[in-house]
């Protein structure tokens, strides 16, 4: 017999619903004052250990002690970008003037994905790594998967912080552990039948890409081990429901989702519900900026992710730009207090555009064209400039399956119900199965073919 | 147990191991013994404790 000692978790711990009942359910007063308590700190920080947020300061004026209250904080800090550090990052590599650390202390290299352009040189402590994957086991915990799971990553590691962070995060769930490094989908699915795992993590567009790929091996993936699949990199199964059936019924198994920003945090894992990821109030603070008016937006509004990362202490990101469209809402039917973005994330600044006086962002596309029957996962939506107005064109490969001849038709149909729910009309166009590019990080579902000096700066 | 017992209990065991990391010599304990305060600090961060953002850092004052 087993001794009872011998377990990852007590038996009152394994029945919590909650990762950490007491911080994901704290009163808001409460949790603002911490985040003040924290962002001064940080503040603090980032000025007497960076030569970045020194000059930065500096050249307004300010002091950390002019911190007083968390409006200051968002008005009176300035606002970094990626631009910012990859420029300096650049001039004088690895890091530039962003380092807040001795690079004695610098445990681990990281990188983003590349998707907007350059990566950005993450550096992290071995301090920063044990927060940073905290944020992924709220997510795990939530969705039901504990320490008797066992997980199998199907990506090939390299520098992609999102990778490391969720090997971080199981590390500290203390599940077991299975990689899938350098195998190809065949090779995935062949581990995953032999090592029997029972959660699957991998961005959402592969998981979708595996099950295709099984069902042409033979392979009955919806009754294989595995009980949840779990996703980040990309509109997900909460940005789009249409992915979650899609996912949840080829592999038999329920899917979550959590909001990363490579260089920040795993900063919202998803709510239970399905419906929203929740910000780790713990790890980050944010607020909404209204891009159109530069203010603050407010709750069910859209605005601007801005996200200031307390896990990162080797490169502090303070008031960051993160480019991401979200709308926030206070409270949650799950019993969270932490704040819930609806959605996760519907767009973003610099690819969303303007189609005759309406914004049109990519995951509203997104989820229009999953509601399709006959449209297949593999579309791409094409950004052009004609006659001094944004375009959208979407292209898409319909199901296999699908006739020839009714290709045409489900164009039509998927341009109609475009303009149904976002009152725009945008050039539907079916291609070849099998003419759209693959993946296996990160699906480009956007082809931004705009004059350069119509993009934002880091992406020309 | 409330949760201010058990921040006095983390808050203590802290300083145990900071007296148990004085003096050099044995850099394996040394590195264990700071990988404990880590871990041991981060409770006190997810307990909602105002701490300093990394361990090695002292405290800030208690709020008024």
């Amino acid at each position: 017999m087993t001794d009872t000692r011998l377990c990852a978790l007590s038996p009152d711990s394994m029945a919590s619903p909650f990762w950490n009942r007491l911080t994901e359910t704290m009163p808001r007063e409460r949790l603002d004052a911490l985040h003040l308590q924290r962002l001064q700190a940080l503040a603090h920080y980032a000025y007497d250990n960076t030569a970045f947020y020194r000059a930065k300061f500096d050249a307004i004026g300010l002091k950390p002690a002019d911190i007083r209250s968390l409006d200051d904080f968002k008005r009176k800090v300035p606002l970094t970008d990626k631009s910012e550090f990859i420029h300096l990052q650049q001039e004088r590599p690895p890091y530039g003037d962003t380092l807040a650390l001795p690079l004695d202390l610098v445990a681990h290299h990281c990188e983003t994905s590349g998707t907007t352009g350059v990566p950005l040189a993450i550096p992290y402590s071995m301090s920063d790594t044990v927060r940073y994957g905290e944020s992924w086991v709220y997510g795990y915990w939530a969705l039901g998967i504990r320490p008797v799971d066992s997980m199998y990553f199907a990506f090939g590691w390299g520098n992609f912080a999102g990778f490391w962070s969720a090997y971080w995060g199981a590390r500290r769930l203390g599940c077991r552990l299975m990689s899938g490094g350098g195998l190809d989908t065949k090779g995935h699915i062949q581990a995953i039948l032999r090592l029997k795992p029972t959660v699957l993590v991998c961005t959402p567009t592969f998981a979708l890409r595996m099950a295709a790929v099984a069902a042409e091996m033979g392979v009955d993936i919806a009754n294989s081990s595995i009980r949840f699949t779990y996703h980040a990199g990309e509109p997900g199964p909460t940005a789009l429901p249409g992915m979650r059936e899609k996912i949840e019924r080829a592999w038999g198994a329920k899917a979550g989702e959590l909001l990363g920003i490579a260089e920040v945090d795993a900063m919202a894992p998803g709510c239970p519900l399905g419906d929203g990821v929740h910000v780790n109030e713990m790890n980050v603070f944010t607020w909404s900026l209204d891009p159109a008016t530069g203010r603050e937006a407010g709750a069910g509004e859209m605005g601007e992710n801005i996200v200031t990362g307390y896990a990162n202490t080797t490169q502090p990101l303070l008031n960051y730009r993160s480019h991401d469209i979200v709308r926030r809402r206070a409270a949650c039917a799950c019993g969270r207090t932490w704040t819930k973005f609806e959605g996760s994330v519907l767009g973003r600044t610099d690819f969303m555009v303007t189609v005759r006086g309406t914004n049109v962002y990519q995951t509203a596309v997104e989820n229009v064209l999953g509601q399709v029957s006959g449209v297949s996962m593999h579309y791409e939506l094409v950004l052009t400039h004609e006659d001094g107005n944004d375009a959208m064109t979407v292209r898409f490969e319909p199901e296999p399956t699908l006739p020839p001849q009714e290709r045409e038709r489900i164009a039509r149909q998927a341009a109609d119900r475009i303009h149904q729910a976002l009152h725009v009309r945008l050039n539907v166009v079916a291609v070849e199965p099998g003419t759209l590019p693959r993946f296996e990080l990160k699906t480009k579902r956007i082809v931004d073919q705009r004059p350069k000096e119509l993009r934002r700066a880091l992406d020309r | 147990m409330t949760i201010e017992e058990r921040i006095a209990l983390i808050r203590q065991a802290r300083q145990l191991v900071g007296a148990a990391m004085v003096g050099g010599g044995l850099p394996q304990i040394e590195a264990i013994l700071r990988s404990a305060d880590t871990e041991l600090h981060w409770a006190l961060w997810n307990l909602g404790e105002p701490v300093a953002m990394r361990a090695e850092l002292p405290d800030p004052p208690a709020p008024v």
